[in-house]
């Protein structure tokens, strides 16, 4: 942990701590008497929120594994890797009667022995007309998060893949046309809700969607029956396959939640590696599900499960025959054709974040335990359940300092090398980030 | 004879008398007394640890009818925005970052402390709990009530009600085993206008959190009824648009 990158990530986080932390305290010094002025939040015309994040973190590398070429592309083979990161997110809202314009955007310097990268993007931004409480109408660019799911959403059918290492990340959305109609009502149907979407996809808008030349259209039909969350959702065939879906979440006393989704693709095409080295074209009709529970212990102890089926995915055989292109591709004997034929297959589903078929999500966190107040240590496990391999992530969260979140968190890799997390191009990461709200 | 008939009768009037007692009827009227049925409210939620150091989170929060209620974070900046949302026994959780609602429940905290969801997301006594037992001691009335079902945080309270008031006045929360979870103290009677008349400071401890306190400070209660459709899944990131 010497190296420059590391020390000036931890520059980062240690001028956030010394100089910024004290005055996020003020009330500690305060007298023991109470006081609320309503003045303090006085309702404005526009809001602007956001933070500012610095994180340094150890990578122990793989230089031998299948996913090291594509993941570091070009560089030398090494065993350590130390990255510094600073980063922003930035969201406002300024309101006009009926008229809300809202935006959301988020920007990072990363440093490290192999790269400097800055990333700026618009997460969101668009206009929002709210005739009533129970109808509103959206365009601009939009995240629409469908699905229960905690770590995947079978049924996301207009967002961007979340990342089931932070599923609580910020995702960026596309542009959009949406309205949102609900009625609440007594009886056991308690609220129904509609949300259609149109989604344009040209070669300037929307262009990581799917093929070019489409107005995607999609539902969602909401319903809130006998204590029950109910979606029914659908996407009309454009520039992705027809895929419709539900999903559902329903509480079970003060302790348990499940909840569950299941999504169809209708004529969905995929490309599939075979073992002889062709590569074929499948259209077959996949089904994705996902299961989970949430339940909180006595102790305060929350625990979170869930098992997700992926249609689109690749058992571990298909895995095992990617990697072993890989191999022999990035080889000393391996050729332009094979290395474009592995790029072009990792971009069509096998470089996916999880391109495995099915996989268990295990996460215990417990809220203060041993009476440490805003102490939250969690442990979450990822497992590929077809080939074995599997992740852990123990992490310890500290929000004690007003406005300051603190993370530590160490990610392990483990498997066969042929497998999804023994291929990866890191075995192990060790990361501290201080993240300063405003 | 004569007198061991008296002390007959009056073993026999005792508990007539007692049931003369409305337990039900003074759990509503201390409801009432505490909130209107439907009102707006903004509070101040403080945890304090025993160094004297403190967190505090500021919330907006509707309420119509018996079972609904909804809460917006003004402050801090870390939790700004997010909203919790209570139907009955349904709760649920959104943060802006999210970008979706999920489904929480009542015995968990979203801000941590001594506090947890069914604090802050209180809808009436009288909807979560019977009353199983009523007596007079001095100037209050005391109340034990049972959870009606499984899904309420609390299995059982004891309350002391200020008998000219109707207003409580301790309120101490045990678990299913029989053991004190937690004292919520009512105190600083202050008139909110418009006829609400209420405590604006509820301070909490918990025996599972020594030395630590919550404090919940009352600067704003009204009247205010406001459509059902605030209550739902698809206006919990716009509940800031009811604030004026």
């Amino acid at each position: 942990m010497t190296h420059g990158a590391l020390r000036r990530g931890l520059g980062i986080a240690l001028a956030f701590l010394t100089t910024l932390v004290p005055s996020a305290l003020p009330s500690a010094a305060r007298a023991a008497d109470y006081s609320f002025d309503l003045a303090e939040i006085e309702a404005k015309p526009y809001q602007i929120s956001g933070f500012v994040e610095g994180k340094a973190e150890h990578l122990r590398l793989r230089p031998d594994a299948s996913l090291y070429p594509l993941s570091f592309p070009g560089q030398p083979p090494r065993e350590t890797l130390d990255r510094g990161t600073a980063s922003f997110e930035l969201a406002g809202k300024l309101k006009h009667d009926k008229l809300t314009g809202y935006a959301r955007a988020s920007g990072s310097a990363a440093h490290d022995a192999f790269d400097t990268l800055n990333a700026a993007r618009l997460l969101e931004g668009g206009l929002r007309i709210s005739p009533a409480e129970g109808l509103s109408f959206d365009l601009g660019k939009q995240v629409q998060r469908w699905g229960k799911g905690y770590a995947w959403n079978p049924v996301a059918f207009f967002e961007r893949p979340k990342d089931a290492n932070d599923p609580q990340t910020s995702l960026e959305g596309f542009v959009m046309a949406s309205a949102d109609w609900v009625r609440s009502s007594p009886g056991p149907l308690a609220a129904v809700g509609f949300t259609p979407v149109v989604l344009p996809v040209s070669s300037d808008v929307n262009r990581d969607y799917g093929a070019t030349g489409h107005v995607n259209l999609g539902a969602k039909l909401y319903l809130l029956f006998e204590d029950t969350d109910i979606d029914l959702l659908w996407a009309a065939k454009g520039s992705r396959p027809q895929r419709f879906g539900v999903d559902f979440s329903r509480n079970f006393g003060a302790k348990l939640e499940l909840h569950g989704e299941w999504a169809r693709s209708i004529g969905a095409t995929r490309r599939v590696l075979g073992a002889d080295g062709t590569v074929l074209s499948e259209t077959q009709n996949l089904d994705s599900w996902l299961f989970g529970a949430r339940y909180l212990t006595d102790s305060e102890v929350t625990w979170i499960a869930e098992l997700y089926r992926n249609g689109t995915g690749f058992d571990e055989t298909q895995l095992a025959t990617f990697f072993r292109l890989l191999d022999e591709a990035f080889s000393a004997g391996g050729g332009t054709q094979a290395q474009a034929l592995a790029q072009a297959l990792a971009q069509a589903g096998y470089g996916r974040v999880n391109p495995g078929q099915q996989y268990a999500y295990l996460r215990m966190s417990a809220k203060d335990p041993f009476d440490w107040l805003y102490f939250n240590p969690a442990l979450t496990l990822i497992a590929n359940l077809g080939d074995r391999s599997w992740q852990v992530t123990p992490e310890l969260v500290y929000t004690g300092w007003q406005n300051v979140e603190l993370r530590a968190r160490a990610v392990l890799l483990n498997g066969d090398p042929l497998s999804e997390y023994g291929a990866k191009a890191v075995e192990r990461r060790l990361e501290l980030r201080l993240r300063l709200y405003f | 004879m004569n007198l061991i008939r008296r002390l007959l009768l009056l073993c026999a009037l005792a508990p007539a008398a007692a049931l003369a007692l409305d337990g039900p009827a003074i759990l509503a009227k201390m409801d009432r007394n505490l909130e209107p049925e439907n009102y707006e409210m903004t509070r101040k939620l403080i945890n304090e640890e025993p160094d004297g150091k403190r967190k505090e989170f500021v919330l907006y929060s509707v309420k119509k009818g018996r079972d609904k209620v909804a809460a917006l974070f003004l402050q801090p900046a870390s939790d700004k925005g997010r909203s919790t949302l209570r139907q009955g026994d349904n709760m649920w959780l959104y943060l802006p970052n999210v970008g979706k609602p999920v489904r929480i429940t009542s015995l968990q905290s979203v801000i941590g402390g001594v506090f947890n969801n069914a604090d802050i997301l209180r809808v009436d006594y009288a909807e979560e709990y019977e009353v199983t037992a009523a007596s007079e001691q001095g100037d209050a009335y005391l109340l034990e009530v049972k959870a009606k079902t499984g899904a309420v945080a609390y299995d059982r309270l004891k309350l002391t009600v200020d008998k000219k008031t109707v207003l409580p006045t301790v309120i101490e929360a045990y678990a299913a085993s029989g053991m004190l979870v937690k004292t919520l103290r009512f105190k600083d009677i202050k008139d909110f206008g418009a006829g609400i008349r209420r405590p604006a400071t509820v301070e909490t401890d918990s025996p599972l959190y020594k030395g630590y306190k919550s404090v919940m400070l009352y600067a704003a209660v009204k009247k205010r009824d406001v459509p059902d459709e605030v209550f739902t899944l698809s206006f919990m990131p716009r509940l800031e648009e009811l604030r004026k």
